[in-house]
């Protein structure tokens, strides 16, 4: 086995989220691996469709839930195109994991907002149900998040779940004109809910991910709101091919995003090139 | 260390063994075209120009082909089967390689084993031994001895040839790869004598190559870093056609892309080709956002990634000054003239012309 | 020389252009200059060292170039054709450049020869070549010049192959291709290649595998090869480019030779004479189309 042989993986569930956006829950043939398998919250994989190629998506389920993993995609190429049209008891392939995590160990004793916008909230959910699954070692839970449409909302389930929870607060937003007649959340883009939302800051940690012009105009609200650049992390994308570290491609300045990310905390990413 | 010398013939001799043992050995060789030479499987020592032009392609192919297998997969009624790729080779002997070629392979030892080894690079290391041969510095465009290596560098050979007089090679034995070479094969290595000889041909062809480009390059790391943003870059790249070229023939460069390519119905392979920061789509997203969306950009990445983000991360500049990138660019595009005036914009033109 | 200098510096200095594309001395030959300021007009020359087609520098996909502004580029009568080319399909607007001909005596097969040119130094394209000035011009500089030392060896060797059988023909091309490592220098280069998303690169589907291996080899240069067919003026870029040396110009030549003898078209740098293959005619002498 070489170091770009995957995994073999059965589709176990797929969930259409929205239109183009589907979740897999894929269990290890393998169960050897699916009994050893372990990986961080943060981390991402390369998943193939075999005869089509291989796709980068975070790992989007927590490492506190063993012998399976979770994926979510937006169809928007040839391997993501293909991987839509497979269904529950076909193959794919993952290689992984790789990269770096979130700080999940060093939230504990603090508030930790979670704020996604989009298929944004794929990376994150990783590290809300981490931090879930072991909900007293954190203080407030503040999640924030926000769509172009009721439509484009993934994880509708998890949200209902979480908003129904009296131990984490949930502020879900859509865009002017994507709300349905029943919206009972807010109206607005994700940085401005942020403002509204106001969670306490001090010694707090943040995690953000969605569209870079999201993230773009969050991190000047959390800044504003008292939160420490080294306590907001999120996650850059960038085109890549072998995911450890050595085809070059998504090399940004002096890191490599698949071995120095994908999580970078926002005083990193200030220092990183404007190539984004 | 130990110096072994051998004549031409004893060379030839050393050769005719390791073919009729089933040792592939590769070397700069004649091809259809007299004014060029290629790395290339000799027949006979006969075939291999030692002495001739320095081959326009550089020997990485034969640790990191064009086009590689990675895997193969199989459709079957139930599933997916995979299939083992070799990651184990014959043995095979590089022979006359130049100091530049060899010292790109002991660089690249560190991005492919970074954390995760790559089995596939390190089984066709494992496989080969190098002896290389020291060279005279070819023309202007070599400026090996700038960054940090020379005519008759050491890095990453097995066995240092260095041509001495009456027809003979010094031969430093540099591993113990070169020793076992040497042991099984004693009858053709005497004992050395003549060092001096081999002196003045190194300084000679270290003064030549020193004069072409006399600065450090070691020492554009930090500018580099700090001026992302400079005006050198917005108009240094503007000839250059982004074709890759240079990355073609570069023997450090090793962007690659990985495609799956179906070979019938039910299966296929899954294979690693070469690349290039320098190809319009190399960065560009599923969104079609390109963060490198212009040749500038693309030309500042490859000196970063050869000056400055590797060299800061493995310790090594990602660049043996082998010239070739100069000599291919069909666009005049010329590396050791842009690392002069980065030179210059870093007050960092120190003469040098030591060799390691 | 001294024309085609103070040419370029009045059209910078009265603003006409942004930049003028010329040639230049390099460290190792003539290469190409992008002259943006009056007083650096000094640097541009033209000799037979200028091999490089500048225009190229005008395709729309040259996004570093076309932001500089409204371009000059100097051109011999191949290079005017590749000009002619881009705008009879419509990639560079006439007005939108200004064309600065050059009078040509041939070029050396390499920028970094000598500017000497013998029947050994002479390039394939200018030994064959009648074309001593462009008809597509703004301004015309420079002597009139000799003719080429005239060679046709590329000739004679597209005919020495076209005597051997197709599978004798088929075992040399698979030699040559062996070689091509699919860097697609071929196509950066050519002024012709002009399209956004070349066929090459698109996966869904795969028309060409990107492997550098024969059978993804061959459908490469074979398609580069027929995408140019009348439409490819000859500059001799490609093979140029090749780093590995593949004699891409006998295809293109061959193609050419074909392109001439089945529509009697040969490339002009006169933008109104449309290409044969992407043009409908009613009298088309192919019977299937009507």
């Amino acid at each position: 086995m070489n170091l770009y042989q995957p995994y073999l993986m059965r589709i176990e569930e797929a969930v259409d989220e929205t239109p183009d956006t589907r979740t897999f829950k894929l269990v290890f043939q393998d169960p050897k691996v699916a009994e050893s398998f372990d990986f961080q919250a943060g981390q991402f994989g390369e998943y193939s469709a075999f005869g089509e190629g291989e796709s980068t998506f975070c790992i989007a389920s927590s490492p506190t839930r063993k012998g399976y993993i979770e994926c979510s995609f937006k169809e928007a190429g040839k391997v993501t195109g293909a991987l839509r049209k497979l269904g529950v008891g076909d193959t794919i392939g993952f290689r992984g994991p790789y990269g770096n995590r979130f700080p999940v160990g060093q939230m504990e004793g603090h508030d930790v907002v979670f704020i996604a916008g989009g298929i944004g909230l794929a990376p994150v959910r990783c590290a809300i149900w981490n931090v879930l699954d072991q909900r007293e070692k954190v203080g407030d839970v503040t999640i924030v998040y926000g769509a172009r449409s009721v439509g484009d909302l993934v994880y509708k389930r998890e949200l209902e779940g979480w908003a129904k929870r009296s131990d984490v607060k949930l502020w879900q937003a859509v865009e002017p004109g994507g709300e349905a007649p029943d919206w009972k959340g807010e109206i607005g883009l994700v940085p401005a809910i942020v403002e509204k939302a106001a969670p306490r800051s001090a010694d707090a940690f943040a995690v953000v991910c969605g569209p870079p012009i999201m993230i773009k105009l969050t991190l000047p609200v959390l800044e504003k709101l008292g939160f420490s650049e080294e306590r907001v992390f999120t996650t850059l994308e960038n085109r890549m091919k072998c995911g450890l570290g050595k085809c070059g491609r998504c090399n940004i300045g002096p890191v490599y995003v698949c071995k120095d990310g994908p999580v970078f905390s926002a005083k990193e990413l200030k220092a990183l090139p404007q190539e984004l | 260390m130990s110096t072994r010398i051998l004549t031409k013939a004893d060379l030839a001799g050393l050769v005719a063994d390791l073919l009729s043992a089933g040792t592939r050995v590769v070397a700069p060789a004649r091809v259809d075209n007299p004014q060029v030479a290629a790395y290339r499987p000799i027949a006979s020592f006969d075939e291999a120009r030692l002495d001739g032009p320095l081959p326009p392609r550089s020997p990485k192919e034969f640790f990191l082909p064009p086009t590689e297998v990675l895997l193969r997969w199989q459709k079957k009624k139930d599933g997916i089967e995979l299939q083992e790729v070799a990651t184990e080779h014959p043995k095979q002997v590089i022979l006359g390689a130049r100091p530049c070629d060899v010292a790109a392979v002991e660089i690249l030892d560190k991005v492919m084993g970074w954390d995760y080894r790559d089995e596939l690079w390190f089984g066709r290391r494992e496989a080969t031994t190098i002896v290389s041969l020291a060279c005279r510095g070819v023309d202007k465009s070599c400026f090996c001895t700038a960054v940090g290596s020379g005519p008759d560098a050491q890095k990453g050979a097995d066995i240092l040839l260095v041509p001495s007089d009456g027809d003979a090679y010094l031969a430093q034995i540099l591993t113990p790869k070169g020793q076992a070479l040497v042991e099984a094969h004693a009858q053709r290595f005497g004992e050395a004598s003549g060092a001096e000889a081999a002196k003045s041909f190194r300084e000679a062809a270290t003064r030549k190559v020193a004069s072409n480009l006399p600065i450090e390059a070691t020492k554009l790391s930090g500018w580099l870093a700090d001026n992302y943003e400079h005006e050198l870059w917005k108009r240094l790249a503007m000839r250059c056609h982004g074709c890759g070229a240079c990355a073609a023939v570069c023997p450090t460069c090793h962007c690659f892309d990985i495609v799956d390519e179906p070979e019938g119905i039910d299966r296929g392979v899954r294979r690693r080709n070469w690349d290039t920061c320098q190809a319009g789509k190399f960065t560009v997203h599923a969104s079609g956002h390109n963060p490198r969306g212009t040749q500038n950009e693309r030309f500042r990445q490859r000196v970063l990634h050869k000056f400055s983000i590797y060299p800061k991360r493995f310790g090594e500049l990602l660049c043996t000054g082998c010239g070739r990138c100069a000599r291919a660019c069909p666009a005049g595009m010329d590396l050791p003239e842009i690392l002069g005036q980065i030179a210059k914009l870093a007050g960092a033109g120190v003469p040098t012309g030591g060799t390691k | 020389m001294k024309e085609l200098r103070q040419i370029a510096a009045k059209l910078l200095t009265d603003g006409a252009v942004k930049v003028v594309i010329g040639w230049e001395e390099g460290p190792r030959g003539a290469r190409a200059a992008f002259v943006t300021r009056p007083e650096d007009a000094e640097r541009l020359i033209f000799d037979a060292r200028c091999v490089q087609n500048l225009a190229t520098y005008l395709s729309p996909r040259r996004r570093h170039v076309v932001g500089l502004g409204k371009a000059a580029v100097v051109a011999k009568p191949c290079d005017a054709k590749a000009i002619a080319g881009l705008i009879r399909e419509s990639q560079v607007k006439r007005e939108d450049v200004v064309i600065l001909g050059v009078r040509c005596g041939g070029v050396v097969r390499e920028p970094t020869m000598p500017a000497s040119l013998t029947a050994e130094t002479v390039a394939d394209r200018c030994g064959i070549c009648e074309t001593r000035e462009p008809t597509l011009y703004d301004h015309l500089i420079g002597e009139p010049q000799p003719e080429p030392p005239r060679v046709t060896r590329r000739e004679e060797q597209i005919a020495a192959l076209m005597q051997k059988t197709p599978q004798e023909r088929f075992a040399f091309w698979s030699q040559q291709l062996e070689r091509c490592i699919r860097c697609h220098a071929c196509r950066e280069v050519c002024p012709m290649c002009f399209c956004e998303q070349c066929v090459a690169d698109k996966t869904r589907p795969v028309w060409i595998e990107s492997s550098s291996h024969p059978r993804a080899n061959f459908a490469w240069q074979m398609t580069r090869v027929m995408h140019q067919a009348g439409r490819c003026v000859d500059c001799g870029e490609c093979e140029r480019a090749c780093p590995v040396g593949i004699p891409l110009n006998l295809l293109t030549r061959y193609t050419a030779q074909s392109v001439e003898k089945r529509f009697g078209h040969k490339p002009s740098d006169d933008p109104s004479i449309a290409a044969p293959i992407g043009t409908f005619r009613s009298d088309d002498s192919q019977e299937f189309i009507r």
